[in-house]
Formats: C-alpha cells, sequence, structure tokens
C-alpha cells in the first residue's frame, strides 16, 4: 500500500537529515522555531495581490537549505504532495476575478491570476519553512522547547507517544493490509464492509499494545510523570542568528526587491 | 481538509490558534483532574492507530472512489472527549510538521475544524445523548453516522469562513459553501457507516472498552433533547460571536468577501476593482504604513508591474543562485579538507 510505505519513508529520511550536523542544525531549536513562526507570519501577511514584494523571502528556504545541507529532492516531493489543495482554492481567483491588472506584452494578465499565483508562492514557501525546520530540528528536540512555552506536559507526552508509536502502527497496518488482499486479490483496497473488523482488529490489538507498555513504563518507574533531561540553555551565537535573521526577514518584508531590480529595466 | 498557511491571513491564524490554545488548556485541566495514569500510554497508541487508519483506504460502493477515516468520533468514543482532542491535536501537529498535511500557523484552524467539533461539541452533546438508554449495535450506528456528519459539516462551515475571513479567495461564499456542504454530508455519511461499523465490532468483542469511555462522565439523568438543542445553541452563539470578533479584527477581508458575494455579476463591468483592491491592501496588509501606495506612478496598480514581474523573476534566480553558491563553497571546502 504506497501510501503507508511512502509516509514511512517520509519520517524516517525526514528524521535521518534532522541528524545532521550543520551550522543551521547545531541552532538552538527554540530559534529555529521562533524564526520559523516569523516568517510564515510574515508571507502570508502579503496581500493577494502583492507578488513582487513576496519574491524576496524565497532567499530564506534557499539559503537556509543549502547550509543545512538538506537535498533538495525528498522536500520538493513532499511540496507536491501539498500543492493540490491551493491550487484549487485558488483556481477560483482566477474564475472569478477576470479584472484587468496590466498587460505582459499581448498577454492580459488578470487580478484573479496574480492571487491565484500569490496563493500557490506562499503555499510553497510556507511549506518549505515548516519542511527545513522538521529536516533540521528532530521532533523530540521541538516538544520539548513546547514544554518551556508551558504547553501542558500531557501535550508534550502526547506528541511524543504518537510520534514513537506511528512507525510500529504503520508497519502493523502494512501488515495486515497485506494480508487482506492475499486473501481478496480482486479488491482494490479494502471493501467498506470489511472496514468495521478491519479498523476494529487492529484497535483492539492497539489496546493490548497499550495495556503492555504501560506495564513496561510501570516496572521502569513510570508514576504518571514523564523525565525530561533539561533542554540546553540558548547560547550567544543563538541568540545572534535570531535577532540577525529576525532582522533581514523585517527587512525582506518592508523592502521590496523585485521592484527595485525591476526599476532599473 | 486540512488548510494550509497559504490560506489563511495572520489574524485568522492567530485567533484560531487563540480559540484552539484554550480549548487544549481546558482539556489538558480536564484531563489531570480525572485521568487515569494508564490512559496516558493509550491515548498516544490511539494517536497512533489514528494516523495510521486515515491511511487506509476503502473502497466506496457503486461510486468507484475511495475513502479513509477521520477519527474523531471514533477517538472520542473509545478515550472519551477530552482525552480524544489531545491525541488529535498530537497527530495534527505530526501530520502539519511531517507531512505539510496544513500548516503550523493553520494548526489552531485544524485542531478547531478537525477536532473541537468532533471530540468537544458533537460527542458529547450528539452521540452520547442517542447513546444514553443503552449501547445497543443500532444505536451505536445511527449516532456514528448523525455525529460524523454533524462533526465534518461543522468543519466545512468553519473551513468556508476562515478562508473567507482571511480574504484568500474569491470564491463567493454562498457558491464556496454550497460546494462544501454537499461534499461533506456525502463524506460524513460514508465515513459515518464505518466508524459505526468499527465501533459495533469493538462493541461486540470487547464492550468494556466502549462502556468504559461512555462512564468516564456520567450525564445527567434527565438529559432532554430540548437540553441538547439548547447547548448546541449556545454553542452557536459562542462561535457566532467568536467570528464576528474575527470578522472585526479583520473588517474587510470580510467585507471584501462579501461585496464579492453581492456583485460577483456585474464585476467585469464596474471597473472598480483597482480602487477595491488597493484598498483591500490597504487594509488587509501587516503593517498598513508600508505598501505600494507609496511607490509613485506607473506599476503601483496594487504593487504589480511589468518590471515588478520581471524583477520578480530577477529576485528568484539570484535566490537560487545563492544558495547553489552556498552549495559549491561548501562543497569545494569538503574537497580541499
Amino acid at each position: 500500500m504506497s501510501t503507508i510505505t511512502d509516509s514511512m519513508n517520509t519520517i524516517n529520511s525526514l528524521e535521518e537529515m534532522a541528524e545532521g550536523n550543520t551550522i543551521i542544525h547545531r541552532l538552538h531549536p527554540m530559534v529555529k522555531l521562533m524564526t520559523t513562526m516569523l516568517y510564515l507570519v510574515l508571507v502570508i501577511s502579503f496581500n493577494p495581490y502583492n507578488i513582487t514584494g513576496l519574491m524576496v523571502f524565497a532567499f530564506y528556504p534557499v539559503i537556509l537549505m543549502a547550509l543545512a545541507e538538506i537535498p533538495y529532492k525528498p522536500l520538493l516531493k513532499r511540496l507536491l504532495v501539498a500543492l493540490p489543495f491551493s491550487f484549487f482554492a485558488g483556481l477560483s481567483n482566477i474564475i472569478f476575478n477576470q479584472q484587468l491588472a496590466l498587460m505582459i506584452g499581448p498577454v492580459p494578465i488578470s487580478y484573479g491570476l496574480i492571487s491565484f499565483t500569490s496563493i500557490m508562492v506562499k503555499t510553497i514557501f510556507t511549506v518549505m519553512a515548516v519542511l527545513i525546520l522538521i529536516a533540521t530540528t528532530s521532533l523530540p528536540k521541538i516538544s520539548y522547547q513546547l514544554l518551556s512555552i508551558k504547553v501542558p506536559k500531557i501535550i508534550v507526552e502526547q506528541i511524543m507517544l504518537t510520534y514513537r508509536y506511528i512507525s510500529v502502527l504503520l508497519e502493523q497496518v502494512a501488515n495486515m493490509y497485506t494480508a487482506y488482499v492475499l486473501r481478496a486479490p480482486a479488491s482494490r483496497g479494502i471493501k467498506m464492509k470489511d472496514m468495521g473488523i478491519f479498523v476494529g482488529q487492529l484497535l483492539l490489538k492497539s489496546f493490548d499494545r497499550a495495556e503492555s507498555i504501560y506495564v513496561a513504563m510501570k516496572c521502569r518507574g513510570y508514576d504518571g510523570n514523564y523525565l525530561y533531561a533539561k533542554p540546553s540553555p540558548i547560547k550567544k551565537g543563538d541568540w545572534l542568528f535570531l535577532v540577525l535573521v529576525s532582522a533581514i526577514l523585517c527587512l525582506m518584508r518592508f523592502f521590496d526587491l523585485s521592484l527595485f531590480i525591476g526599476s532599473f529595466l | 481538509m486540512h488548510m494550509a498557511d497559504a490560506l489563511v491571513s495572520p489574524a485568522v491564524g492567530g485567533i484560531m490558534l487563540a480559540a484552539s490554545a484554550g480549548a487544549i488548556a481546558y482539556s489538558a485541566y480536564k484531563c489531570k483532574d480525572d485521568l487515569d495514569e494508564k490512559k496516558i500510554p493509550l491515548m498516544g497508541v490511539m494517536g497512533a492507530v489514528i494516523f495510521a487508519g486515515q491511511m487506509i483506504n476503502f473502497t466506496i460502493p457503486g461510486t468507484g472512489s475511495s475513502g479513509h477515516i477521520g477519527g474523531g468520533i471514533l477517538l472520542a468514543a473509545l478515550l472519551g472527549p477530552f482525552p480524544a482532542f489531545l491525541a488529535l491535536t498530537a497527530v495534527l501537529l505530526i501530520q502539519a510538521l511531517f507531512f505539510a498535511d496544513g500548516g503550523l500557523l493553520a494548526l489552531g484552524a485544524n485542531i478547531w475544524n478537525l477536532g473541537f467539533y468532533a471530540c468537544l461539541l458533537v460527542y458529547p452533546f450528539v452521540f452520547k445523548p442517542i447513546v444514553k438508554k443503552g449501547l445497543t449495535p443500532t444505536r451505536i450506528s445511527v449516532a456514528s453516522v448523525v455525529s460524523v456528519m454533524l462533526a465534518l459539516t461543522l468543519g466545512a462551515i468553519s473551513v468556508v469562513i476562515q478562508t473567507l475571513a482571511s480574504g484568500i479567495t474569491e470564491l463567493p461564499m454562498a457558491t464556496f459553501m454550497g460546494m462544501m456542504i454537499p461534499i461533506h454530508l456525502a463524506i460524513g455519511l460514508v465515513e459515518g457507516i464505518v466508524t459505526g461499523g468499527i465501533l459495533v465490532f469493538i462493541y461486540k468483542m470487547r464492550p468494556e472498552l466502549l462502556e468504559s469511555s461512555m462512564d468516564n462522565k456520567k450525564l445527567p439523568k434527565n438529559l432532554s433533547i430540548q437540553k441538547v438543542l439548547g447547548v448546541l445553541l449556545v454553542f452557536a452563539i459562542v462561535v457566532g460571536g467568536g467570528l464576528s470578533l474575527l470578522a472585526s479584527s479583520n473588517p474587510d477581508g470580510l467585507e471584501w468577501s462579501m461585496e464579492n458575494v453581492a456583485g460577483t455579476a456585474e464585476l467585469e463591468t464596474s471597473g472598480n476593482a483597482y480602487d477595491s483592491a488597493a484598498g483591500i491592501q490597504e487594509s488587509t496588509a501587516f503593517l498598513p504604513d508600508y505598501g505600494f501606495k507609496s511607490t509613485d506612478g506607473e506599476g503601483s496598480a496594487a504593487g504589480t508591474s511589468v518590471s515588478g514581474i520581471i524583477g520578480a523573476g530577477i529576485t528568484l534566480i539570484l535566490a537560487g543562485g545563492t544558495g547553489y553558491l552556498i552549495y559549491a563553497v561548501k562543497r569545494r571546502k569538503e574537497k580541499t579538507a
């Protein structure tokens, strides 16, 4: 079943990337989380008809990917999966707003087309930023940071446990699916009437699994509280990066490089 | 139905993050009170089950298409509303980070649309009252179908409102609703039947699993349908109030979409799109003092001009070139090292 192996591969490859040791990987997770959020807010704050100002934000993902030595292909593949929804949301703009904005030679460009482009570019940028964050910072590291911004412990535990067991469960589902398909080679996918039993079995097995996990945790001294290592402090270099990148990002929001370059033409 | 970052405005994303954070904080507080420590690993595993379960595609008879489960109602029926909401939050966060399934800023909206309605609204006020007289396969099935359909539709309506309030799409509200609601009712019907099937199976095999979550919070005995409707009404008012708050924080986004709804027919002949576009830009800009209105003369039509577009192309090439340069320098360093 391709979606399951596909998602297992995605998690594995992102986990592997997060193991890297580059200048970006070594940055404090909190700093990366904050710059990513700032980047997202700034990118989506552009109004739908301003695509020239938006373009300068391409520097951030490109430079970060190069510095962090993240390979392009897996990230672009993930990006393609995320695009269709935005594509359809944006497509309506082309249909509903045909007001002429400008002419490029003989080609008329409508406001709808401009806002469509804006949605697609924003999607690409925001998805890239989030993927870069997770490709340079492992989920446990991000989760621990959540504790320091007062996210309830139970949520962090949820994230960690769910994350831990996703690969186990995916494997189990893949096995069950193979078993099903071997018995029903003619059917494409699972028949709807069998879903109750299929997922029901999965749930029953998982209840038992949770029971044994609980027992195993109990044996290791679990008393309802998770123990965490204290996260490392933010260093001077991290502060410098945070201030510098935030300043550059804000500058980029104010300064339209595209129009500046265009003004020379 | 996961919303991407590019489809929300900072205001809408922020308000929904705050709303979901409130719901999460409340759920965490409720869980602290009456959560058995045994349930924590169970919640984690169930979150992973829902994650994996969403990838099981089943064939829908007679249509040739396939569907998958969403899992909000299912999770609530197995864990209880508050633990289910927290588990679903964790799943949505992981999906956003690893799979670009919904954005980080849009996470609040997604938690609200996919988790809040199912776990904290529909489950306690629709599902539970239907099965309160005792669990039977019929009641479980009916409750599942009704609940999943309702939760999905509420989510779909929210997606429409959030997108329109963000001023992203130019789709008129009526058309957008007309597209989203029927589709989600149909999806809800199918998903509800499957959810019912799963719960009935669990009920037959291990009835104590369902009943224990039912007992988790005892319902008042005299809970009548009027009361349920009353609660739904209060929720509607609260949500409506929240939305108008959201609208007032970004008034022109909504106004603008309203304008579009009312005036799509004349759009092409009205000729005031230039003004309204400039108005939109002014009002939706994150930092309103900055904008293209300050750049002079030609090409300031909401910031887009031929030279600007060419400039944008050059900017992209420059960005790509910078990345390539860093790669090249790094590679050379590696070679010499």
